[in-house]
């Protein structure tokens, strides 16, 4: 019910979220072949860029010119950040509004565990980024189609996917954390998403020095870097790993801390 | 069967005061006063009760269960009216309602219906534009629409017009002839006497003691401003007046006792205006203390 009521609420931020990302991704896509048309000039304009740019970019690993390189360096980008940013203000709100708005003393005082409230709240997240994923995953099927003869490796495109998915369950497993403790969502909403600005600048500049380059270890975005996933057409299953476990963490400690928590309004 | 039992339940916070070793119990069918001074610890005692928050020591049982243990199953059954009233402001009242009732297992949306009308509350309105005393009236049907067994009630009658609060009273009463257990908190004096049947008084989170009503209104105290056609009057000679203070033309009294010997006294006086009033419950408190000293009657 309390999942019902949280849909209700939040499909239509979803659905305005699902449009934008999936416009994104269809306009994008249909850049590709003028791309791939002039991949030769293309290439040498690249050439052109300093080497550490290219890095950050990822175009010395990745090829602007074929179908899955541009994917991974323009589109997936585009899904990673945006999806992540939305995971992270969706969670950050879902339990501390609650408290925020002054509805916990009601909420609370129905016949429901605290339990069963992280429960269905952390469920709807679940949907809701499952839904902007698949979304995401339907529009680059239809942007897909102006690659022509292009092909697309289904395998590697499917793990794409399943790489940005995770990627943004782990950012909302953290900002429900936040959630969990958290009063006021202004201060939760600005703590979540600056997660992911900051960490997604750390796994950008590390390839810039060799002195901050560890700093890529506590990125997520490392964790489902496209380029591995496109080179080599597997997800490191350490990295899924870690990225799991930093979920699981969260979502535990979150479970922990509400049940114990003093409501206050 | 006691329907509510404390047993030296505590609740301590970092900074604020919290509650401290209070223990009483209600019995069913019971119109239980909760009464104090603001900050007094009535609200936190029943956010404890209804395990918002958890107690730092002691225990208490409702419906002979454990209010931490068995939080669920306790709400099931009780109704709760917060003192302030906070719902989503994206829903209308009707929405509200029936995802309030939908909680419950007994939920009837002809009792619900029948509630908002009674209260002439309308349904089809959007909360976050209804006004602070139709917001409490949303809070009065959410609390009792599930039929439960124990109602809690925080300072009810806030937000509501004297027409409005003499209906929900009687809505009360029905809901006590119904077979529910009332714990009904306020810092109003007078409609903790029209209504309940036994008080408990708190004060600076301590329980001061549960009494009878009747032994409450035995001490019925009366503010009185008496202004005199003439400066510096002389005081007034009664049996009863507690305390007197002489200002200007004005005499300021606290009057405990019968009403009828100090009309007929006041009505032999050159008295420009009369003021009688319902004293504050720090004054109250303070004529109550002074009782319990010494001059018990």
């Amino acid at each position: 019910m309390i999942m019902e009521r949280e849909w209700k609420r939040s499909r239509k931020s979803l659905l305005i979220w699902c449009l934008i990302l999936s416009g994104l991704i269809i306009w994008l896509l249909s850049i590709f072949p003028q791309f791939a048309d002039q991949q030769e000039s293309m290439e040498q304009l690249f050439e052109a860029y300093p080497e550490s740019m290219r890095e950050m970019f990822q175009m010395n690993e990745l090829s602007l010119g074929t179908l899955m390189g541009f994917y991974g360096i323009e589109v997936y980008m585009m899904i990673t950040l945006l999806g992540s940013i939305y995971a992270a203000i969706l969670a950050s709100n879902m339990l501390a509004k609650e408290e925020g708005d002054k509805t916990a003393e009601f909420l609370l005082s129905k016949p429901v565990t605290r339990g069963q409230v992280v429960m269905q709240k952390l469920a709807l997240i679940l949907l809701n980024i499952f839904t902007l994923n698949a979304a995401a995953a339907f529009a680059s099927f239809i942007g897909f189609q102006f690659a022509g003869d292009h092909k697309v490796p289904v395998k590697t495109f499917a793990l794409l996917i399943a790489a940005a998915f995770l990627l943004h369950l782990t950012f909302a497993a953290l900002a429900f954390l936040l959630s969990s403790f958290m009063k006021r969502t202004r201060n939760t909403l600005a703590i979540s998403i600056g997660i992911v600005i900051v960490t997604y600048f750390f796994q950008l500049m590390s390839g810039l020095s060799d002195s901050i380059e560890p700093l890529k270890y506590a990125s997520p975005f490392y964790y489902t870097d496209a380029a591995p996933i496109i080179n080599e057409n597997t997800l490191g299953p350490i990295h899924v790993i870690v990225l799991l476990s930093v979920s699981l963490v969260s979502i535990i400690g979150a479970f922990m801390i509400y049940k114990k928590k003093d409501i206050s309004v | 069967m006691a329907i509510v039992e404390l047993h030296q339940l505590t609740k301590r916070y970092k900074n604020n005061r919290g509650i401290e070793d209070v223990s009483f119990s209600i019995e069913e069918e019971e119109i239980f006063g909760f009464i104090g001074p603001n900050g007094a610890g009535k609200s936190t005692t029943i956010r404890t009760l209804l395990n918002l928050i958890f107690p730092t020591s002691g225990r208490a049982s409702i419906f002979g269960k454990d209010i931490v243990r068995d939080s669920k199953e306790i709400r099931q059954h009780i109704g709760y009216l917060p003192s302030e009233v906070h719902y989503y402001d994206d829903m209308k009242v009707i929405d509200l309602l029936s995802y309030s009732g939908r909680f419950h297992r007994n939920f009837n949306e002809d009792r619900m219906k029948k509630l908002a009308k009674s209260l002439d509350l309308d349904i089809t309105r959007k909360i976050e534009d209804l006004s602070f005393g139709n917001r409490k009236k949303v809070g009065i049907v959410q609390a009792l629409l599930h039929e439960p067994k124990l109602i809690i009630l925080d300072e009810p009658t806030s937000g509501l017009d004297p027409l409005m609060q003499h209906h929900f009273f009687e809505l009360l009463r029905e809901e006590q002839h119904r077979g529910a257990t009332i714990f009904f908190s306020s810092h109003i004096l007078s409609e903790v006497q029209k209504m309940c049947d036994r008080v408990a008084i708190i004060k600076e989170g301590r329980l001061v003691k549960v009494e009878s009503i009747e032994s409450l209104t035995k001490n019925r105290v009366k503010n009185i401003t008496l202004t005199f056609e003439k400066e510096n009057p002389s005081a007034v000679d009664l049996e009863g007046i507690v305390k007197q203070e002489v200002k200007g033309r004005d005499i300021k009294l606290l009057y405990s006792g019968d009403i009828h010997p100090l009309l007929d006294q006041l009505s032999s006086l050159p008295l420009e205006d009369v003021v009688i009033e319902e004293p504050s419950l720090e004054e109250v408190f303070m004529h109550y203390y002074e009782n319990e000293g010494g001059e018990e009657k």
